[in-house]
């Protein structure tokens, strides 16, 4: 899975379960800010990736860190890589 | 809205904290399945049987002792000899498991005497995971959990990595039939979680869960709770700044409420909340979570038996010790059957009743699901007819004594506990419990409403008032709801 492939899938999430405007999905977009989501759907977009990834996110530190859409892609590209070793 | 054990605790809880409350019960009565009913004069248990976290110091004895239900709701406990057991039908193979983690641990042992190191990580880390698990104390609710490692693994893949006695893993998992999720899906965690509390006690309580609602009763009647059955919120509407403004009551009547709390089934919930305020993401977390097995219950009593070596017993029948499959909708073989023996009294007459329950799965009902109490069709009521025989059967071969005397006065389906209850698919349990799945439970997105109840935390009746307890705190104030609980505590 390319680094854009991951872009798109993150971005179909975005588009397609919180109903956000295609055209506000960038890297620097903040996503409660830019994008409306709050505190409370953070559990839902873990559920959502897990989803779309076949992956397991497990809420640690790293999922409380993130700030923007980029954050997101390059989260995912790093659990994407722990699970390849 | 939603009146079993979660519901009736939180009302409680806000009525002592001097808040008005509105209890709203879809069904024609409260209590949900800590009700009883009665059949030629026999009370009998619907769906709340047994219940861990009794013993001194244990959770459930706390909760009961804040909500000042400790004269009203007395334990009855499963301690004697023969008072656990289990039976492994295809060798035979009987367990008869003494009360006390510490017994429970020696027994296994003796009972698996090549299987030590097995068994001592097991109980090690059932151990660990209750010490790290903060909301087991009342005190200590307020902690926010993490996450530890085994909320991400299986019980299976757990036991799996130990021992490969097909046995013990059956014996060191039947709890999974009391929480209804089975060991590939539910985390070591979940899993040790309730079973230790079942490990140290395993209490029924003296005249069922009718008790509690009794007790609950008698308060309200002196307090701020209004009580409304029959009904249910039809519309979330006014909704401003994120919060409802007002709950339209399916008969029409306007509730303006500071918060509302849902303690009923999450898929139901979802069809309350204003479609407009949800994402697409949340209804789907929610649908995806799934509703766990419900089950066939026969209710009987012996006749001419002697009260005083009449039980409290519970005998588990485990055709297989695949509990896997025991819990598998698909599994076709002869189901898990429990067998509850336990004296009951009813205007000074006494009772040696029997509740025999086995696993049932919706989807096997589904060709009946359109069906109602009064109106089943002929295939359903011969479906009926064949299990009560079979169960009647499988009694009667565990208590061969009571074969002449034992009359079935009544039993239910699924079909029966859901058009009763008001629970989806007749589920014995909310949702099932899965690893790394996450839960609908406390403030939700629409800031004055709240979930609690079986489904949020833990399954059972220790769960779904455990929930009650957080959700409380977060409504009365954090500071003024810990008061509250060392005040009645020490009292």
């Amino acid at each position: 899975m390319t680094e854009q492939d991951i872009i798109k899938m993150v971005n179909e999430v975005f588009a397609d379960s919180f109903e956000i405007e295609k055209g506000k999905l960038k890297p620097e977009a903040n996503i409660f800010n830019d994008l409306g989501l709050d505190s409370l759907d953070i559990v839902d977009l873990v559920v959502a990736l897990q989803k779309k990834f076949g992956i397991t996110i497990r809420s640690d530190e790293r999922v409380r860190n993130i700030r923007t859409l980029g954050d997101i892609y390059q989260f995912i590209l790093i659990i994407k890589k722990e699970i390849g070793k | 809205m939603g009146s079993g054990a979660s519901g009736l605790t939180l009302a409680l809880l806000l009525g002592l904290n001097g808040r008005k409350v509105l209890l709203l019960e879809k069904a024609s009565h409260i209590g949900g399945s800590l009700c009883r009913f009665y059949k030629e004069g026999v009370p009998f248990d619907t769906g709340f049987h047994f219940t861990g976290g009794f013993s001194s110091g244990g959770i459930l004895t706390d909760m009961l002792h804040v909500l000042g239900f400790t004269d009203s709701v007395k334990p009855i406990f499963f301690s004697a000899p023969g008072a656990v057991v289990f039976v492994f039908e295809q060798n035979g193979a009987v367990y008869d498991m003494p009360s006390g983690m510490e017994n429970f641990r020696v027994a296994t042992h003796k009972y698996f005497p090549n299987e030590s190191a097995a068994i001592e990580e097991y109980f090690n880390r059932v151990k660990k995971v209750c010490q790290s698990t903060v909301t087991l104390d009342l005190r200590k609710i307020a902690l926010s959990a993490e996450p530890i490692d085994e909320d991400f693994v299986s019980l299976e893949d757990t036991l799996n990595a130990s021992t490969a006695n097909p046995i013990l893993k059956g014996l060191l998992s039947v709890v999974c039939l009391c929480y209804g999720t089975n060991p590939k899906e539910v985390s070591f965690a979940n899993h040790a979680r309730v079973s230790a509390g079942l490990y140290n006690s395993v209490a029924r309580i003296e005249n069922g869960g009718q008790a509690f609602i009794q007790a609950f009763r008698d308060f309200s009647v002196k307090s701020n709770i209004t009580i409304l059955c029959n009904t249910t919120i039809s519309e979330c509407a006014n909704v401003r700044d994120d919060r409802v403004g007002e709950f339209i009551l399916d008969n029409g009547d306007k509730v303006f409420a500071d918060d509302c709390t849902f303690t009923i089934h999450p898929h139901e919930i979802i069809k309350i909340l204003p479609r407009q305020h949800m994402t697409k993401a949340f209804i789907e977390r929610v649908s995806s979570l799934e509703t766990s097995n419900g089950f066939f219950s026969v209710f009987g009593i012996v006749e001419n038996a002697d009260p005083a070596t009449f039980g409290p017993s519970i005998t588990s029948l485990l055709p297989t010790c695949d509990i896997n499959a025991l819990l598998d909708p698909l599994y076709t073989g002869s189901g898990a059957l429990v067998i509850v023996r336990s004296i009951e009294k009813n205007k000074d007459k006494t009772y040696c009743v029997i509740n025999a329950f086995e696993p049932e799965f919706y989807s096997r009902l589904k060709q009946w699901a359109d069906s109602k109490v009064g109106n089943r069709p002929p295939a359903y009521l011969e479906y009926k007819e064949r299990k009560v025989n079979e169960i009647r059967e499988r009694i009667c071969k565990a208590f061969p004594q009571y074969r002449s005397n034992l009359k079935i006065l009544g039993a239910a389906s699924a079909l029966t506990f859901r058009d009763y209850l008001f629970s989806p698919e007749g589920n014995a349990y909310g949702i099932k419990q899965k690893i790394g799945q996450f839960n609908l439970f406390g403030k939700q997105s629409l800031l004055n409403i709240y979930v609690a109840g079986q489904s949020a935390i833990l399954p059972g009746l220790v769960g779904a008032m455990l929930s009650s307890f957080i959700v409380a705190r977060n409504i009365i104030g954090k500071e003024e709801f810990s008061s509250f609980i060392e005040k009645e505590l020490c009292n």
